[in-house]
């Protein structure tokens, strides 16, 4: 595809059944949902009918980089994995699709081999692993290395492919299809529940070697100084433009993840770091903004009154080509004297440190942070999600309220070690995690279900979806919902069937400026005045709350699509660190990367238009699979909590300082909702008129045929 | 650094500073294929004489005019406590300076000791990277001074000293694309771009190194040049014999008098 930069033009096929290696044209087929997610939703359209489920040969897993991957575009070394997702609920036979968003350096590293995605199907007949060195591609016999767990698979592949290879693979969990399994590459770069569609086709893992090229088609010094201008837009981890603590530079400081600040130290790293405060004009400390160690473990070390989190840091860590750096490094040498086989070097994201916190939290801050990082441990070599870490607050609901005693033989719960449980020992969490990775027990095979089978296999009563506001609909949980943005919030809930993990809306609301600018800004943003409200302090909807609502869902499955990181979201596009600017971004700098590496130029509404397209294939994907013309009452639901917590008290909804919703408003926000979208208002359906308009006439054809047309 | 210089597998060959007291001391590439024969390495040298597509000849240094360059003036380090591991200096190699983005292309080494370090996958997860300490060793070219040993090595004199910081340059008119340089650097440095078929190496981006500027950590650093190759391990011992390009072995050795050398 010598006409387009970006893109390498080729996607890359391989039929597990037949061993048939084949590659296809990304331009002629997918270049309208540019990769990706987008590109990910096509394949399951076109090719995985109805019926079919997330374990059957039948079901693709896409493995889809974008037009951006592997290049300076900041943050965009992402790899959306599509799916069937096994976690989500069997409709008709077909779990509800889903993607995970692995990071790490495998998605950059599979488009310098030249794919702009990696499309896998049928199911071989025995283990088997894929070696990918550029064009030459080859299955190979898994059986070395099936039944060993991600650490040790991925050190073998390395071991047969080089020390520069990147494997992304399964564990044991995944191999048994664990429906909680997750794939893992670069060790603990996960990408969600998607493991066990690997397991169920034999796939134990993929490694790759890439030597070629990406072509950027802008000449290289407007692309210098585009590159150079995002970066000057950009802020801290999770949206943050303005530092954490009060710093002389700053005009503004407080509540971001712009934790930088004189004194702060990488403690672990050899010599020690100082990272110092990190101004917004020195582009090289950009990287040393987030001093994530400090947020994730923020418990006080009682010897010398530093945070753990500071003296185990040995350096951020994150993904290819992203300068602002999410993960964190951590070396803890007396987890591996308390813990047998545990390791003192861990890396891990924020609720992937979650694992700790189903057990009750040990006094000793230093055992706690033992608690976090040996669960992560386990739970990054045998292969298991945290979905978000519902997982965890499942467990503990159902153990806190009986129900596991309730289900399990009295035989089987005494086999648990639940004396090391309460005494707060790491070392419970290895039984734990090698019933979960083996289906051992009623115990281990009903917590691998996932949260939404989990919640029926073991009765989980009315009240916990009254009482429990962490749990959305499906068994997954909200990912920034109305704790933070009201009803625009509860709006972004509704599209997928997992966490919606988006950060869009998420990080503009954190970015760290005050209401009344941020206000200001999104107004701008929108063209519409109230575009936001400020958390806890809701009003009746507006259009433009909605509004606010719909362009964070398009720019997160943009993001998803070309690809970039969405925990990153905003900042540079919405809001900067500018104080000369007014602390305004560029809105249109997203389309103007996307032009000036493609050399397909498209504006900021044609950009945008591009994600309605692909949120709309989506939606049409779910209505397809659920065979149910009305997704606004039996997809789009609401958890009773949002209602009637009884946190809530008699304090009626749009009350300062509560949460509370109000189900008119709510069925209104729906409304607005489907008429900003173009879909049908009383269904919930893309109508005809909207899907001719974005290009997908024939999802219209087939949902008609369908009768599921609005 | 000690006068042998042992490798893994515990056979002990000559260090690149003994190397190069031999070949400055030398008068004739004769003499000096005599003594580095004399270290042991008698095996090899057997190999160098008579010609075809295979055969072998010991880096050129002696009758390479270009001796007694000036040292470069400037060089990138890198801090790999700092370095946090985003390889956005392999990108912003190849980005600014060809265009495109090609990380194996890239002057600067990140991507190699990413996972285990410079020992590679036999560190296990006891090395260093992403496996092992988290630490990432980058790696540099350290613009050697003479004999610089791809500048020595190159049959057609195509690596040279330029200024304004005597960066060592591939010259890309000059350069046949014969991989000699590849082979000869002890650090890997030298990388090859298999399109256009030439070499390149770190210039300095002519005094404005893109990696340094564009490292969100201050990893990288443009500091004033050092010796540092006498103090960096190399990365693998480079062959006594270098298999050089069939026109360019057997103009030297004449066995083929008539031979068309382009």
């Amino acid at each position: 595809m010598a006409e387009y930069g970006g893109w390498t033009g080729k996607v890359l096929r391989v039929d597990l059944s037949t061993g048939a290696i084949t590659t296809e044209d990304t331009i002629a087929k997918y270049k309208d949902y540019l990769g990706g997610a987008g590109l990910g939703y096509k394949v399951l359209w076109d090719e995985v009918p109805k019926g079919v489920g997330a374990f059957d040969p039948e079901n693709r897993i896409i493995y889809g980089v974008g037009p951006l991957t592997g290049t300076q575009a900041p943050t965009s070394g992402r790899c959306s994995i599509t799916t069937l997702w096994p976690m989500a609920p069997a409709i008709n036979g077909t779990e509800l699709p889903g993607t995970g968003h692995m990071g790490g350096h495998w998605g950059a590293e599979l488009k310098f081999a030249g794919y702009d995605a990696l499309i896998i199907q049928g199911k071989a007949a025995n283990p088997v692993w894929i070696q990918i060195i550029d064009s030459d591609v080859q299955i190979k016999d898994a059986s070395s290395i099936w039944g060993q767990g991600i650490l040790s698979s991925t050190l073998s592949i390395n071991q047969m492919m080089g020390s520069e290879a990147h494997v992304c693979c399964i564990g044991q969990a995944g191999e048994n299809q664990v429906r909680l399994a997750k794939v893992c590459c670069d060790l603990s770069h996960s990408g969600g529940g998607a493991g066990g569609v690997m397991g169920s086709k034999n796939l134990k893992a993929i490694g790759v070697l890439g030597t070629g090229r990406v072509n950027i088609s802008a000449d290289k010094d407007s692309w210098h100084e585009l590159v150079v201008e995002w970066l000057t837009l950009m802020g801290a981890n999770s949206g943050g433009v303005v530092p954490a603590n009060p710093e002389p530079w700053a005009e503004y400081y407080g509540g971001t993840r712009w934790t930088a600040t004189e004194g702060l130290t990488y403690g672990a790293a050899n010599p020690p770091v100082l990272v110092g405060d990190c101004p917004p004009d020195n582009l090289n400390k950009l990287g040393l903004r987030t001093h994530k160690g400090v947020l994730d473990f923020s418990a006080k070390d009682p010897a010398t009154g530093k945070k753990i989190g500071e003296l185990i840091t040995v350096r951020m860590d994150g993904c290819h080509s992203c300068p602002v750096r999410c993960h964190i490094d951590t070396y803890l040498p007396r987890l591996a004297a308390d813990v047998p086989g545990a390791s003192p070097y861990a890396a891990e994201t924020c609720a992937g440190w979650a694992g700790g916190s189903m057990m009750p939290t040990s006094k000793d801050p230093w055992i706690a942070a033992e608690q976090k990082i040996y669960g992560t441990q386990l739970a990054d070599d045998y292969g298991i999600w945290c979905n978000y870490s519902q997982f965890q607050a499942d467990f503990k609901y159902a153990y806190n309220n009986g129900i596991i005693k309730d289900n399990l033989s009295e035989a089987e719960y005494n086999s648990i070690p639940w004396d090391l449980y309460e005494a707060s020992d790491p070392a419970w969490q290895s039984d734990l995690y090698r019933r979960i990775a083996y289906k051992i027990g009623e115990f281990g095979e009903a917590l691998g279900e996932g949260s939404y089978r989990l919640q029926k296999r073991w009765n989980f009563p009315d009240s916990y979806y009254l009482t429990e506001k962490k749990n959305w609909k499906m068994g997954h949980p909200l990912h920034h919902s109305v704790e933070a943005a009201g009803q625009a919030g509860v709006v972004i809930q509704w599209l997928w069937h997992r966490d919606a993990s988006p950060h869009t809306h998420n990080s503009y609301i954190g970015c760290g400026l005050p209401n009344e600018l941020k206000l200001e800004i999104m107004n701008e943003v929108t063209g519409m005045p109230d575009s936001l409200f400020p958390a806890h302090n809701y009003q009746p909807v507006t259009a433009g709350f909605v509004r606010f609502a719909v362009l964070s869902m398009i720019y997160m499955e943009m993001h998803n699509s070309v690809t970039m990181c969405d925990y990153n979201g905003v900042a540079g596009a919405w809001v900067s660190p500018l104080r000369d600017k007014k602390y305004r971004g560029d809105p249109d700098i997203e389309a103007k990367i996307l032009s000036a590496v493609t050399g397909d130029t498209v504006t900021r509404e044609e950009y945008e238009k591009i994600g309605m397209r692909i949120l709309t294939l989506f939606r049409a994907l779910t209505t397809k699979y659920m065979n149910d013309k009305d997704q606004r009452n039996n997809h789009d639901t609401c958890p009773p909590w949002l209602f009637d917590w009884p946190g809530y008290g008699d304090t009626p909804a749009f009350t300062p300082g509560t949460d509370r919703m109000d189900r008119a408003d709510i069925e209104k926000t729906k409304d607005l909702f489907y008429q900003q979208m173009g879909w049908d208002v009383t269904t919930g359906v893309p109508t005809r008129a909207t899907l001719e308009d974005l290009n997908l006439g024939f999802v219209a054809d087939e949902l008609a045929k369908l009768g599921l047309l609005p | 650094m000690s006068e042998k210089l042992a490798i893994d597998n515990g056979t002990e060959f000559p260090s690149m500073d003994w190397i190069r007291s031999i070949a400055e001391k030398s008068a004739t590439r004769r003499q000096f294929l005599k003594v580095i024969g004399a270290a042991g390495l008698v095996a090899l040298a057997a190999n160098v004489v008579g010609c075809g597509p295979k055969e072998l000849v010991v880096i050129n240094a002696l009758d390479n005019p270009k001796l007694n360059v000036d040292d470069a003036l400037k060089m990138i380090i890198g801090l790999p406590n700092r370095c946090v591991g985003c390889r956005r200096c392999e990108m912003a190699c190849t980005e600014y300076n060809e265009g495109f983005s090609q990380p194996s292309l890239a002057r600067i080494n990140v991507r190699r000791n990413f996972l285990f370090g410079p020992e590679g996958a036999r560190a296990g997860f006891s090395g260093q990277g992403i496996f092992g300490n988290f630490v990432v060793n980058q790696e540099t070219c350290r613009q050697c001074p003479h004999p610089t040993p791809c500048m020595m090595a190159c049959p057609y004199e195509a690596i040279e000293t330029v200024p304004p910081v005597n960066a060592r340059v591939v010259n890309l008119d000059k350069c046949k694309g014969c991989r000699t340089c590849v082979d000869a650097c002890p650090w890997g440095m030298i990388t090859f771009n298999e399109v256009d078929k030439k070499a390149t190496k770190c210039f300095l981006c002519n005094n404005d190194p893109q990696c340094v500027k564009q490292c969100p950590s201050g990893a990288l650093q443009y500091v004033t040049w050092k010796d540092m190759s006498k103090d960096i391990p190399a990365r693998w011992v480079i062959p006594a014999a270098i298999p050089q390009p069939t026109d360019v072995s057997c103009e030297d050795y004449g066995c083929h008098p008539n031979f068309e050398t382009d």
